[in-house]
């Protein structure tokens, strides 16, 4: 039939009809229309027909091993992608460090309100999802395993401190400021409750990241924390999972994370 | 400063009855769809079931943003043709002597001789054009889209779509017609 008479729903409407997708009132009108026109129930009875023959074709059983099959194999495809690169992404342009920050979709689904209390009395969280696995609370006493495709996010919630920053230690002793990139801490958000900074990160390479979320009443200049942390990977014998303190004011939380 | 109460938004790798049960409404619904469109594009059994796989496999990946479409069909449809395209391209199977082996093919497809014969002369067509032409094509004179669906799946303006359509009529004559 012509897809394009004007008197008839398309046929791609009816398409859409037959794949349930179409509002209330316009499946009706369409539905209506189909019984009384051969052309446009001929249409729908090719689309039924057409899922049926697949349907005998291909079970689903045999169906669902296929999508599992491109589904690893999409997952490979990434991860050789991910391995070529350290950093990248649209917020944070750092070439050749540690991570990946994925601004597109926001990683948590819930928020408990747990978290690790620090001495001063903020609280510092950092949340794993998006992996195969559900969401969990990193722990701040054992090294925290990373599966491909999991991201973290971090979270604080201030009490009395007004300044927070981010940054990352890799075994190499690399340092990485997170939040921000460069300048000073970054002003709390105020009021009750966890505060999120932005983004997911992805951990990408492999070996330990160390984290550090460090909550402060005066602004540290990253270039003081990143020096801080050089400092403090040197007296941990260069390695970064003796890291000690960072020599700064302030409460600090410290994640160490394995990367995939 | 960036902090913000999180959107709180359900993650990937939910729990597997989920999973499948999401799955299965893909096959269910889409099933025969995605796959016809693959074998018309591709000409090839396998190649189009391990294509279908891979265009199911991206919407689980991606079931947000199935779910949020206001047509799931379509933004289905949209991924199995631009894979099916890119495919043929990365295989260098070289359009014009992939489409002319098509000629000697055995027609498939439904909705009488009429039809059958647009589907071919579509597909004979194809490699004559760039690659937005050849999806307005197909969704036009494959998926009975009208102009103004193909417009708004592709995200072009009407009378764009109607010049694509209508460079691609010149080529194939009366029955490509753009009325």
């Amino acid at each position: 039939m012509s897809a394009h008479l004007s008197e008839h729903p398309s046929k791609w409407t009816l398409s859409r009809l037959h794949a349930g997708e179409l509002p209330t009132d316009e499946a009706t009108r369409a539905r209506t229309h189909a019984a009384d026109c051969e052309q446009c129930g001929a249409v729908l009875r090719e689309a039924q027909e057409a899922q049926s023959q697949f349907e005998a074709e291909i079970p689903f059983e045999r169906f669902e091993e296929g999508v599992n099959r491109a589904e690893e194999k999409a997952r490979k495809l990434e991860r050789a992608r991910g391995s070529s690169q350290r950093w990248m992404g649209p917020v944070v342009a750092l070439a050749a460090t540690v991570l990946l920050v994925v601004a597109a979709r926001p990683l948590l689904a819930t928020n408990t309100g747990t978290g690790v209390r620090t001495k001063g009395g903020a609280v510092a969280e950092l949340r794993i999802g998006g992996g195969e696995g559900s969401q969990r609370v990193a722990r701040t006493d054992a090294p925290e395993p990373l599966a491909h495709g999991e991201r973290v996010r971090l979270g604080y919630t201030p009490e009395t401190r007004g300044f927070v920053l981010a940054l990352s230690v890799d075994t190499a002793g690399e340092v990485t400021p997170l939040y921000p990139e460069a300048g000073e801490s970054l002003p709390v958000e105020p009021g009750p409750g966890m505060h999120w900074l932005p983004d997911s990160i992805e951990f990408t390479g492999s070996g330990t990241e160390r984290v550090v979320v460090l909550l402060s009443d005066e602004p540290v200049k990253v270039e003081e924390a990143i020096a801080a942390a050089h400092q403090a990977f040197e007296l941990g014998g260069r390695d970064v999972t003796q890291l000690p303190p960072l020599a700064v004011d302030g409460d600090q939380t410290h994640w160490m994370l394995l990367k995939p | 400063m960036g902090t913000s109460q999180p959107v709180l938004r359900v993650i990937q790798g939910g729990p597997q009855e989920d999973r499948r049960a999401f799955l299965r409404e893909l096959y269910t619904k889409h099933g025969g769809s995605v796959l016809g469109r693959c074998r018309y594009l591709l000409k090839d059994t396998a190649k189009a079931e391990d294509a279908m796989h891979d265009v199911f496999a991206r919407a689980l990946t991606h079931a947000g943003d199935y779910r949020a479409e206001a047509s799931p069909l379509t933004w289905l449809m949209k991924i199995a043709t631009h894979h099916c395209l890119n495919q043929i391209r990365s295989e260098r199977a070289g359009w014009r002597g992939w489409f002319e082996r098509e000629e000697a093919a055995k027609p498939e497809g439904h909705g009488g001789a009429q039809a059958m014969e647009t589907r071919d002369l579509v597909r004979r067509l194809l490699s004559r054009v760039d690659v937005e032409t050849q999806t307005a094509v197909i969704h036009y004179h494959l998926d009975g889209m009208t102009l103004e669906e193909v417009a708004a799946a592709l995200g072009r303006s009407v009378p764009t779509v109607r010049k694509r359509l209508e460079q691609f009529a010149e080529l194939g004559g009366e029955e490509l017609r753009v009325p």
